[in-house]
């Protein structure tokens, strides 16, 4: 109490209220010097570890009484009538008041502004798991309206016939190719080997024909596209490498000139 | 004067005195100095000490102690039994809200040498306060500073309507018979 008076005294009062003020905490003063006094006569007591919490709750209880029959009996007074002192302390207090309801607000906002946050983001959030529900729950629809076909059996069905008409289609191709080059591209005479064979020593070679030529081509294309080229021997009739690498049927290999393969068609 | 007494002096004007009692002086003094940092309208005073009793030839010189915090290291009982043996020296009337005990270094658990029951025993025999706090991290060692200013204000009697007493029956932990 004295302290907070003295803080008063400092500003621009009338002299008469500074006196009164002045006179006040010197009995206050006055007051506690006796009660002092009267403390240290009553002289020290320690405490006992054995029993300290008996003790100590003992005396706690005690001091505790003291202050609530203390409490019962104040009256409320007041520090002085004098106005202008009144009026001085008021300030002060509604100082006081305004700068802690100013923190509480500025904290009371920025927590709002967390909340909001957390909000919007919790509201996207919950869009987003909407929106994959919604196009779960069509997938599911649609793969159970597809479950309706007793589909599976008759796929099968329909995908073997159709892999039978592409057989027999090719076997057809095949054979109309066939017959097409041993028409048109027919191996040359034996006769004219038998000649060549009795006027310079050269060795009789059985030559394919060019259906088979192809057929290796193709053949070799298809199973090993990464390895296409073929080694031209001596049972390929020449003539019929250079027709078919003219019409631009079979490619020769870029480097070695006893390797070729056909022309990627279906590429 | 071999016992200390809470009501010995007149109190100083506009100040209160903060009494570190305990056998680390590099933590006493960081402590301190984190206290005398706080921002504050009273002037503070602090007066460090390994033990109790205090010389008595400056006894003169010392103002009136209104908070009386007992540091315990939990890394070395020997901080704990030179507290135990201060306590001895302690009047029984400062135990009405006017002591504290302040356990340091808990922040290491492996490095623990006192069980916290036996520390916390002593807390509750000497009905008052413990405080636990780790004053190598900056942050608790700011927020314990801050926490023991406080306190020094209603020790020291800045906030009128509560008293010391009433205060540390308000610090009364829930699991407390």
């Amino acid at each position: 109490m004295a302290e907070y008076l003295s803080e008063t005294t400092n500003k621009a009062d009338p002299v008469a209220a500074k006196e009164e003020l002045l006179e006040e905490c010197e009995r206050i003063w006055k007051q506690m010097e006796e009660c002092q006094s009267k403390l240290m006569l009553l002289g020290a007591e320690t405490v006992a570890p054995s029993d300290a919490k008996l003790y100590l709750l003992m005396l706690q209880w005690k001091a505790l009484t003291v202050d609530f029959n203390q409490w019962q009996t104040r009256n409320p007074e007041l520090i002085s009538t004098n106005p202008d002192v009144l009026l001085e302390l008021g300030k002060e207090e509604l100082q006081k008041v305004k700068n802690d309801l100013e923190t509480m607000l500025s904290t009371v906002q920025s927590k709002n502004k967390h909340l909001e946050e957390d909000l919007k983001r919790e509201q996207q959030w919950y869009e987003e798991q909407k929106q994959m529900l919604e196009t779960l729950n069509k997938i599911e629809e649609e793969v159970n309206t597809q479950d309706e076909h007793p589909s599976t059996k008759r796929e099968l069905n329909e995908l073997e016939t159709k892999v039978l008409k592409l057989k027999t289609f090719r076997k057809e191709l095949l054979t109309a190719l066939g017959g097409f080059l041993d028409e048109y591209f027919p191996l040359p005479e034996r006769s004219e080997n038998i000649k060549k064979k009795n006027s310079s020593a050269e060795p009789v070679v059985e030559l394919i024909t060019l259906q088979e030529i192809l057929e290796m081509l193709i053949n070799t294309l298809m199973a090993t596209p990464h390895e296409p080229y073929i080694t031209i021997n001596e049972s390929f009739w020449p003539p019929y490498i250079e027709l078919l690498l003219r019409c631009g049927m079979a490619l020769r290999h870029p480097e070695d000139p006893n390797r070729m393969r056909l022309q990627a068609f279906h590429k | 004067m071999a016992v200390l007494r809470p009501f010995d002096k007149l109190p100083t004007l506009n100040s209160g005195t903060l009494l570190l009692v305990g056998p680390d002086e590099a933590l006493r003094q960081q402590l301190a100095e984190t206290i005398l940092q706080e921002k504050r309208d009273f002037n503070i005073s602090i007066h460090l000490a390994t033990s109790l009793p205090l010389p008595s030839e400056r006894d003169h010189l010392r103002p009136r102690i209104d908070l009386i915090v007992f540091m315990i290291d939990i890394k070395s009982k020997y901080s704990l039994k030179k507290v135990e043996c201060s306590l001895a020296h302690v009047d029984a009337s400062f135990f009405l809200g006017k002591v504290c005990f302040l356990v340091t270094g808990v922040g290491k658990v492996n490095a623990c040498s006192i069980e916290m029951n036996a520390v916390c025993k002593l807390g509750e025999a000497y009905c008052s306060p413990m405080l636990f706090c780790e004053l190598e991290l900056e942050d608790t060692r700011v927020a314990t500073a801050q926490r023991l200013v406080r306190m020094l204000r209603i020790c020291a009697g800045h906030i009128p309507g509560v008293s010391a007493l009433s205060f540390v029956s308000l610090m009364r932990k829930s699991d407390d018979n």
